[in-house]
């Protein structure tokens, strides 16, 4: 492999990232590192150089029959995580995959092959999590909201998942992180980004199933085996923020309204 | 009475039931609500640290039984509601379409006799299917005593039905709810069994043990057990340690529930199951308690130190699931990796395998990670004992020393 010493920027989309890995898989470069475009912050020492794809060709088919289904959705579950250097792992673990094929999954004593498939691991397992931590709140005309402020950008399998269960509701999932929205009507989910906050109006229903929730709550846990750090483990903290049945807890411990 | 009063009593009944899974079902969404997910979602976690997937309460917690141990037992005084079918339903929905939870946990007091209650409980989970096109995860206690006929018909309407088994003895239950009768409680086990299929109870059964309201020994409780699993197919036996609620004189004056046995007994259930271990080989008629120090498959190796160490790179799969800390899921990683390269113990880190257990019972490449000198029953047994969690914890900040007498 040829060192180059440029950064290579690419715009923020997955098809834009295959093309950049694809570019120096062909020339068999190993860049000095590849990031989103409207996240470089600009250095005098580092050249830069901002690839836009130029072919028509689909880079997502093109790797999906080079490599197989589960290596690409690897590779496309770190393009959605919050890792540093994401780009740089994953363009290391295509290269190894191009290589070993499957076998990749059990080459872990490969730095680079052991850190993509931890965050792989990471972001399906928080995705997994906030299919339960989610919390909908009734608002104006039935429409079921939720805020999340995930670590990775789970919101298109969070989704998918609730576009089955919750067939004929409708419903938005609000990332306030990334400020994007996921819609769903009638069978369709609609994802848009908009930073603006809508106006949310709570009915007094609401508060009572809320109540009610709470009430269940505290009433189902066990007096004598209290046991706080295992709660906490399970649910960590970072998630208290948007969970209705930890709000009094939040006001006691934490200073969110500090943070935003 | 409100919804909320009578939500907090019957919650508060239906508490000490453990099992709150929700995994094994693949239910499609027919149009009205909900879908199964199959590897079952926790929605939240209560004070307790346990997991809450499911709205678990009572249909009534007013009961004819007269069972020692319960909060609910005839004899006590305490609040006494009643739900209605449509205000279960409700509540469900509820707490479901904002995503609290994964489906309904129904339990109930007997009230009457077994065949009204178990009636009701048919009435509320078909109007639960029916009229509010519910297809989430549902777990319904059987009722002991009640007809075949009626628990054939609620067994086709939901996910999973189980039935306490209670005490591991035949004697026990007799001693301490004499109302119940285990002959009845192991056939309802057995009808379940036998009727099993997609459409009827496609989530299997469990039960539960209460541990420390009798005498019986550990090696009772295990044995109980896996006759059960042998016999039933059942998922899961849930262990629940005991809580003094009432006083009664054939009940043990226990300050605090027996946790750390519960613990216990948990790890010695999963290493029937996953491990392919019999309770003859972790415990025996001399020998019939776990060693609250260190867990059930320490208590193994320690005995068997002639079968260790073990090496890594050669061991079978069975045999890798003999070392401590190693359970199937490294297992597998070590046996689908070591093809490709020779595991060194940097390898073991970085696929995410602990060795804070493992490493004074295993070799890799021949290396030993302890003196191997060192590697005596008494030396690992006094570091594993103090390298666990309880202790490192009580003794933080103090020096740690192995002989507390002299102070």
């Amino acid at each position: 492999m040829k060192e180059n010493k440029f950064i290579y920027l690419y715009e923020d989309s997955f098809e834009e990232l295959l093309y950049i890995f694809d570019y120096l898989i062909k020339r068999n470069l190993t860049p000095l590192d590849i990031v989103k475009e409207k996240d470089y912050v600009p250095n005098l020492l580092d050249p830069t150089i901002f690839l836009k794809k130029e072919t028509k060709e689909n880079m997502q088919n093109k790797y999906l029959n080079k490599t197989s289904k589960k290596i690409m959705f690897v590779i496309k579950d770190i393009y959605l995580s919050n890792a540093c250097h994401k780009e740089l792992i994953s363009y290391y673990f295509l290269r190894n995959a191009l290589k070993y094929q499957e076998t990749i999954f059990y080459r872990k004593n490969l730095k680079c092959v052991n850190m993509a498939l931890n965050i792989s691991h990471y972001v399906r397992r928080e995705t997994h999590k906030m299919k339960g931590f989610l919390r909908f709140q009734e608002i104006q005309n039935h429409i079921l909201y939720a805020k999340m402020a995930p670590e990775n950008n789970i919101i298109f399998a969070l989704a998918n998942h609730f576009k089955e269960r919750l067939k004929n509701e409708i419903w938005i999932i609000h990332d306030v992180k990334r400020h994007i929205y996921a819609i769903y009507k009638e069978n369709k989910i609609y994802f848009l980004q908009e930073e603006k906050n809508p106006i949310i109006k709570m009915t007094d229903e609401e508060k009572e199933i809320e109540h009610l929730w709470k009430s269940f709550f505290q009433a189902v846990g066990i007096e004598e085996r209290e046991n706080k750090r295992c709660q906490m483990s399970f649910m960590p903290k970072k998630y208290w923020r948007y969970l209705i049945e930890m709000e009094d807890e939040n006001e006691n411990n934490c200073n969110w309204k500090n943070v935003n | 009475m409100s919804t909320e009063e009578k939500l907090i009593i019957l919650a508060d009944g239906a508490k000490y039931d453990a099992s709150c899974s929700s995994s094994g079902i693949t239910r499609k969404n027919t149009g009205g609500i909900g879908n199964g997910a199959y590897s079952g979602i926790c929605h939240s976690f209560s004070k307790d640290g346990r997991c809450i997937s499911l709205l678990k309460i009572l249909f009534t917690n007013c009961c004819i039984f007269d069972c020692k141990y319960c909060i609910n037992r005839k004899s006590n005084q305490i609040k006494r509601a009643i739900f209605t079918p449509k205000e279960i339903c409700e509540i469900t929905i509820h707490f479901y379409r904002r995503n609290y939870i994964e489906g309904l946990f129904l339990s109930s007091a007997v009230i009457k006799n077994a065949d009204y209650t178990m009636g009701k409980l048919i009435e509320t989970i078909t109007l639960l299917r029916t009229k509010y096109h519910f297809s989430g995860y549902i777990h319904v206690k059987a009722i002991p005593g009640a007809s075949e006929v009626l628990i054939k018909k609620l067994g086709s309407l939901v996910d999973r039905m189980s039935i306490n088994r209670e005490l591991p003895s035949d004697q026990g239950l007799l001693l301490l709810a004499p109302q119940k009768n285990a002959q009845r409680i192991e056939h309802v086990m057995d009808l379940i069994d036998q009727n099993k299929n997609k459409n009827f109870v496609p989530a299997g059964q469990s039960t539960q043990m209460i541990v420390g309201a009798t005498k019986e020994s550990d090696y009772e409780m295990m044995k109980k057990s896996s006759r059960m699993y042998e016999k039933y197919h059942l998922k899961r036996v849930f262990y629940s340690a005991y809580i003094s609620v009432n006083q009664d004189k054939l009940l043990p004056s226990l300050e605090l529930p027996p946790l750390k046995r519960e613990h216990r007994l948990y790890e010695a259930d999963f290493l029937l199951r996953f491990y392919g271990l019999q309770v003859e080989n972790l415990l025996d008629k001399n020998h019939p308690n776990f060693n609250v120090l260190y867990d059930p498959k320490v208590d193994w190796a320690l005995r068997h130190m002639n079968e260790f160490p073990k090496e890594i790179n050669k061991a079978s799969y069975l045999d890798l699931l003999k070392i401590p800390g190693i359970g199937p899921t490294s297992a597998k990683k070590i046996i689908s990796s070591r093809k490709y390269f020779k595991i060194t113990f940097e390898d073991l880190k970085k696929m995410g395998i602990s060795i804070k257990r493992a490493k004074y019972f295993i070799l890799c490449n021949g290396l030993s990670f302890v003196n191997p000198k060192m590697l005596k029953k008494d030396f690992i047994a006094q570091n594993i004992i103090l390298e666990s969690k309880e202790v490192s914890e009580e003794k933080k900040g103090v020096q740690l020393s192995l002989f507390y007498e002299g102070e």
